[in-house]
């Protein structure tokens, strides 16, 4: 399945085109982008359709691997590569004239074809490249905005960045002593003799630290807030939604091949509580809409970090539930906040304003918090439901945790929501887009609820196929083609 | 048996390779100019470079090009061609970071990070119309009484 690589290469190859295409002609430097993407998507979902979520894989210029560099698609891989076009052509940066709307469209694409190499690479030195392409092609979208403090802010980003990416190589550096290898699949074959040592936990610790900067991870996570606070709403958008859900399904990828062992699940666990306790906290003391959203983007992440660190086939789709609500709900609030990006107290009035944003937010922070019937409560619960069947004190104290964090949550997401709806002063309405978008994700998060057998059937396929790591290896390693 | 001190040259440099990364990672940690914060990202880069190299490191082995003449004993090459895409990534990242660093010095005229830190705070309150910091996220450089009056929330 040869055609995997194009919807890598072809942004790859249009964002270094795009430069001379602009001395050509403004609307083909305008639209070559987006037209990519769509290209891009289309291929994707014709892949999706024609292997019917059966996996496959394409070695990369025909070497077989181990040797070679070998793509791995799944559905859940193939639905990741969907999200990153998907999501980039929604959060397309609004249209700038000259050499600085091309540029960034050029960034654009770069991030697009390093997301989809990332989705659905199964080298780890080669994920590790995309990572870093990746990066620096959000460090210039960060910085777009031309602020002062938006340079400060991409500034501890890339200082931060740079920091998990050397420990990432330190990472790949003990694992290819230990092994001998960086194919994800033979990695997993000499896993169970050659990393089931403190070596072995070390590396994973590195890797973790590595990839977890943009999985806003609890120690490698301080650049979130300014940065979301700073860089414009879509590009914040984009980091919190699809960017860190890609570094999180390199992280699933580790843990369910690699490094399936206890310490490691315990480590996730304990950074995942981490984040999710310090997270909402701070999101409960925030006092503007961005800051707040940042807060509770890593909180979220925290408690999809708990739940990747739980074990087996129910654990990892608990952890896809969480990953796609919050894919899902995370987006559409941060293009709420490209309006009402002001204090929180100066909000008031803003229901009346536009009914259809605060309808939009109201639901948002219902199902973030968990309540009923909407999807955050099912995901929420099969995390709480495996933390209960786990049953160890570590599984019953951070079960706990959860459900106490919950009631902060609900504090800071009623207490905005009561804001919205209180009378008052505010007139600012959003942009037609900004709506567009929130009322897609406010959508699908319905349409979720309604469909919710299916969705969860879904689930667990795409959970069972993804922790099936016998097919990983042997589909990779036979040498398909 | 043999009593002597001989370590493995091997694993000294395994020894400094890791201290490259730690002292890169005080500084890191501990550095309060943002242009020694660049210079001490790339110190640990280096150690972590290093570590790849050693990695795949033979003393008994020639280097992995294949001149005709009977093949001797290879260094492993994949380490090496690993570590040519990695620097080639640290330099690009680091020259990017210097150009922001001339952005952030042209708007607020300092580099140094406490100062930057208050001064995006202010701006960032000042965008978002909120008044006064309260005293928990307030940077305690920041100057000015407004810290000291006005409503907790």
């Amino acid at each position: 399945m040869n055609a995997l690589v194009l919807p890598v290469v072809l942004p790859l190859l249009t964002a270094f085109l795009l430069q001379p295409a602009g001395r050509l002609s403004a609307a083909l430097a305008r639209w070559a982008g987006p037209a990519v993407l769509l290209v891009c998507a289309g291929l994707l979902v014709q892949i999706a359709l024609l292997t019917g979520g059966e996996p496959v894989t394409a070695a990369i210029g025909g070497f077989a691997p181990p040797v070679g560099i070998v793509f791995y698609a799944d559905a859940l891989a193939l639905l990741m590569a969907i999200a990153v076009p998907v999501s980039a052509l929604l959060l397309w940066p609004r249209a700038e004239a000259g050499e600085a709307g091309v540029r960034q469209s050029a960034l654009m694409l770069l991030l697009v074809g390093s997301g989809t190499g990332m989705a659905l690479s199964g080298d780890l030195f080669n994920l590790y490249v995309f990572y870093e392409l990746l990066t620096v092609a959000s460090f210039g979208l960060a910085s777009a905005t031309g602020t002062g403090r938006a340079y400060v802010a991409t500034v501890r980003y890339v200082l931060v960045s740079g920091f998990g990416s050397l420990i990432a190589l330190a990472g790949i550096a003990l694992l290819y002593a230990q092994t001998g290898s960086l194919n994800l699949a033979q990695l997993a074959d000499l896993a169970p003799e050659r990393l089931a040592n403190p070596l072995g936990l070390a590396a994973f610790a590195c890797l973790l630290i590595g990839f977890g900067v943009k999985a806003e991870l609890f120690p490698v996570n301080n650049w979130v807030p300014d940065l979301y606070a700073c860089a414009g709403k879509p590009i914040s958008a984009l980091l919190a939604g699809v960017v860190s859900k890609l570094a999180v399904l390199v992280l699933l990828r580790l843990t369910v091949l690699v490094f399936d062992s206890p310490e490691a699940r315990e480590m996730l666990m304990v950074l995942g509580l981490a984040g999710l306790v310090t997270g909402e906290l701070a999101a409960w003391r925030a006092r503007d809409l961005p800051r707040l959203l940042a807060y509770s983007s890593i909180g979220q992440l925290g408690l999809l970090f708990v739940a990747l660190s739980l074990p087996g086939p129910a654990g990892l789709a608990a952890a896809l539930a969480v990953a796609l609500h919050h894919l899902l709900v995370k987006p559409a609030l941060f293009m709420l906040a490209e309006r009402w990006h002001g204090s929180l107290d100066k909000l008031a009035g803003a229901g009346r304003a536009s009914p259809l944003a605060a309808g939009l937010f109201t639901l948002f922070a219902l199902s973030l918090v968990g309540v009923p019937p909407l999807p955050g409560f099912w995901a929420k619960l099969l995390v709480l439901l495996e933390l209960a069947r786990g049953a160890g004190p570590f599984d019953l104290t951070a079960l706990a945790l959860v459900l106490a964090v919950t009631v902060v949550e609900a504090h800071y997401l009623f207490r905005l929501v009561g804001i919205l709806y209180s009378p008052g002063e505010f007139r600012d309405r959003h942009s037609p887009r900004a709506l567009a978008v929130a009322g897609l994700g406010g959508a699908v998060l319905v349409a979720a609820m309604l469909t919710l057998p299916a969705v969860s059937d879904a689930l667990a396929g795409l959970a069972s196929q993804a922790a099936d790591t016998a097919a990983y290896r042997t589909l990779t390693l036979g040498g398909g083609l | 048996m043999d009593m002597t001190f001989a370590p493995d040259p091997l694993a000294l440099l395994v020894i400094g390779a890791l201290g490259l990364i730690v002292v890169g990672a005080a500084g890191l940690a501990f550095g309060r100019h943002l242009f020694r914060l660049v210079l001490a990202l790339g110190l640990a880069e280096a150690g972590a470079n290093l570590l790849l190299v050693i990695a795949g490191y033979r003393w008994d082995a020639v280097a992995p090009i294949l001149t005709g003449s009977a093949p001797a004993a290879m260094v492993d090459p994949v380490p090496q061609a690993l570590v040519l895409t990695a620097i080639v990534i640290g330099v690009g990242v680091q020259a990017l970071a210097v150009a922001l660093l001339v952005r952030v010095k042209l708007a607020y005229g300092t580099l140094d990070l406490a100062e930057l830190k208050a001064l995006v705070e202010r701006d960032i309150r000042a965008a978002a119309g909120i008044g006064e910091p309260d005293s928990a996220q307030a940077p305690a450089t920041l100057p000015g009484p407004a810290g000291l009056i006005g409503e907790r929330p």
